[in-house]
């Protein structure tokens, strides 16, 4: 039993330091920009840098507009799924898991070939969508897809669906009244947790804005990368603390809503 | 013309039928309960009245309005589920208010209406409490204010205490008879517990497999139950296999033992095989002589359940339940001891299945 204890503690330090020596090794560069001294004048050069400002409030943007899209796809489709069609769950999940076996360089090639001018009618290109953030967020969408389903669905199984649904048609409520008023503030943290774990993502992507020639901070990163050595590293430990930052602002959330379960027992 | 009508309503599931056949006037400001076991068809009859569910065929009529085929949000139904389905999100107050929100009623008019309501549960003061903060008989009750609320045609009600535990059961189940009584509003309820079905409802529907067994006020399915399934089903009963001797006096033989059932049995014939039941508090023992249907027992077991003391009777090879009173002074006879029982004839029931 102690020896187990012992073996277990060793393979846990092991795993951290794996992890986490590279990030010390990131920060702790990232403060000697200023021979023989740390400082903070990578972080004060990035922070001053216009082009970083432009880039992160894209990337905002877009996730933002992500977030908008993913919810109102995916909380009425997994809300139907639970309601209507329970057989339809598994397949629905393995379409939102797409994303884990299709590379975002393939999803990103076949986008931009279907929809910009590979779709066509009567030989004219239709559909020629390469011009407009929509493929952008459509393809930002279908990498969310199997976090924000994920949550959506746990949300949904925690509580009755189905009776909850019946009684407010009962009590004359429409779809409308029923979506707004009763599902979705009981999904509340589930669908946080989403939110947070979409924002997290598409914050950091590089790929689908690369391709797709969009400002973002993804690409933004890498060209700083190209040129300059203390601020990306400086920028890549600001990235980490912002994703880490959503994902404990979700626990955060989350914590509050195990609490609410607890007092009702 | 009754207020609520469900005529020749069936409902199939492929090819399995849930329903068949159903057919049932309610009048205004009865209590009518479906009992049953789970899957007689009790809950989708009752679903296909919330307009959960289409029937296959039939139509179901509330004040005239043919409602077969209108949504749910339209059909001017309240309904109480076994799993209280408050919504979780929202205060006592507005659960109970929200069926008025939606229907875009005045504030001041919503805050009288459901001050009203909760007056009528008993709970004024729970308004601003969240259902998570309240025991199940109190979400249950604010669950049957908020069906209450709209002012519903109809009142239906999904096996609502069978979350709940005995003695709440109990006491809940008197209060919403007297709430339905006092409202006069007609209502449909749904259980699978006897003793519910009999104590608060006007008419027993008896389900099984989908058909009506019998339908009637709880005292007449208690004592003259018509099938063997619905004998069973309602209290605890004997039942025997049986064969006529003489149709004529009413007389019939459980394992050559005679006894005279108090039933028209003209239209049977000697030697015909028949069901027969006997409910065990009709059963005595013989205190003094006594001519007609006395039997000879032995005593196989002997259960205490409280108020009342089972004895398990032996007679010829079958064996037969007596209930009697639980007193102090109570003097049991010994198993395996040899004893005489009687029952009225109006006791001994023959089945007609």
């Amino acid at each position: 039993m102690k020896s187990k204890n012992i073996w277990a503690w060793i393979i846990l330090i092991i795993g951290l330091v794996y992890f986490f020596l590279p990030l010390l090794a990131t920060f702790e560069f990232s403060l000697k920009m200023i021979k023989d001294r740390y400082t903070f004048e990578a972080y004060r050069v990035a922070f001053t840098d216009r082009q970083f400002y432009l880039n992160f409030g894209y990337s905002f943007l877009w996730a933002m507009l992500t977030i908008v899209i993913s919810l109102l796809l995916v909380v009425p489709t997994a809300y139907w799924v639970h309601w209507r069609m329970p057989k339809m769950r598994p397949w629905v999940e393995f379409v939102t898991l797409m994303p884990f076996v299709v590379p975002a360089v393939v999803l990103v090639f076949g986008m931009s070939r279907l929809y910009g001018g590979g779709l066509k009618l009567f030989g004219t290109p239709i559909l020629v969508l390469t011009g407009t953030p929509i493929l952008l967020i459509a393809g930002y969408v279908v990498l969310s897809l199997p976090y924000m389903f994920r949550a959506v669905d746990t949300g949904l199984r925690a509580i009755d669906v189905r009776t909850l649904t019946e009684s407010a048609l009962s009590l004359g409520a429409g779809w409308r009244v029923i979506i707004t008023q009763i599902i979705f503030p009981n999904l509340r943290t589930a669908i946080l947790s989403g939110v947070f774990l979409t924002f997290a993502i598409v914050m950091g992507e590089f790929t689908f804005a690369s391709l797709l020639y969009w400002p973002a901070f993804g690409p933004y990163m890498e060209e700083i990368g190209a040129m300059r050595a203390y601020t990306p590293q400086a920028l890549a430990v600001v990235s980490f603390l912002l994703t880490w930052g959503s994902i404990g602002l979700m626990q955060w959330i989350g914590r509050g809503s195990v609490q609410e379960v607890t007092a009702a027992h | 013309m009754a207020f609520l009508q469900i005529n020749n309503v069936s409902k199939s599931f492929g090819r399995a039928w849930a329903v068949r056949d159903f057919n049932l006037n309610i009048e205004s400001g009865e209590l009518v309960s479906f009992l049953g076991p789970s899957g007689c068809g009790k809950t989708t009859t009752l679903r296909m009245v919330a307009g959960f569910e289409t029937p296959t065929s039939g139509v179901i009529t509330i004040g005239g309005d043919d409602i077969t085929n209108k949504p749910p949000n339209q059909r001017d139904v309240g309904m109480v589920f076994q799993s209280y389905a408050l919504f979780p999100n929202m205060t006592v107050a507005g659960n109970v208010g929200f069926g008025l929100k939606v229907a875009k009623k005045p504030a001041e008019e919503i805050k009288k209406r459901v001050d009203e309501m909760l007056e009528l549960i008993h709970m004024p003061e729970y308004g601003e409490r969240y259902p998570h903060q309240l025991s199940g008989g109190q979400q249950q009750r604010v669950a049957l204010a908020r069906a209450l609320a709209l002012r519903p045609k109809v009142l239906l009600l999904d096996e609502p205490l069978s979350a709940l535990d005995a003695k709440i059961r109990v006491s809940l189940r008197a209060e919403i008879r007297s709430i339905q009584q006092k409202l006069g509003i007609t209502a449909i309820y749904v259980t699978h517990d006897q003793e519910e079905a009999l104590s608060l409802s006007d008419r027993v529907v008896v389900m099984e497999a989908g058909r009506m067994e019998q339908v009637g006020p709880p005292f007449e399915i208690y004592n003259f139950p018509k099938t063997t399934f619905v004998a069973n089903f309602v209290g605890t009963l004997n039942s025997a296999s049986a064969e006529v001797v003489d149709p004529a006096r009413g007389l019939i033989s459980v394992d050559g033992v005679q006894l005279e059932s108090a039933q028209d049995l003209k239209a049977m014939k000697k030697g015909d095989k028949v069901r027969v039941a006997i409910r065990p508090e009709r059963f005595n023992f013989v205190a003094q002589e006594r001519k007609a249907n006395v039997a000879d027992c032995t005593i196989e077991n002997i259960t205490f359940l409280g108020s009342i003391v089972r004895i398990q009777v032996k007679i010829g090879d079958t064996k037969f339940y007596m209930d009697t009173f639980n007193n102090p002074f109570l003097e049991l006879p010994a198993l395996g001891a040899q004893d005489q029982v009687t029952c009225s004839k109006e006791a001994v029931l023959v089945l007609n299945d």
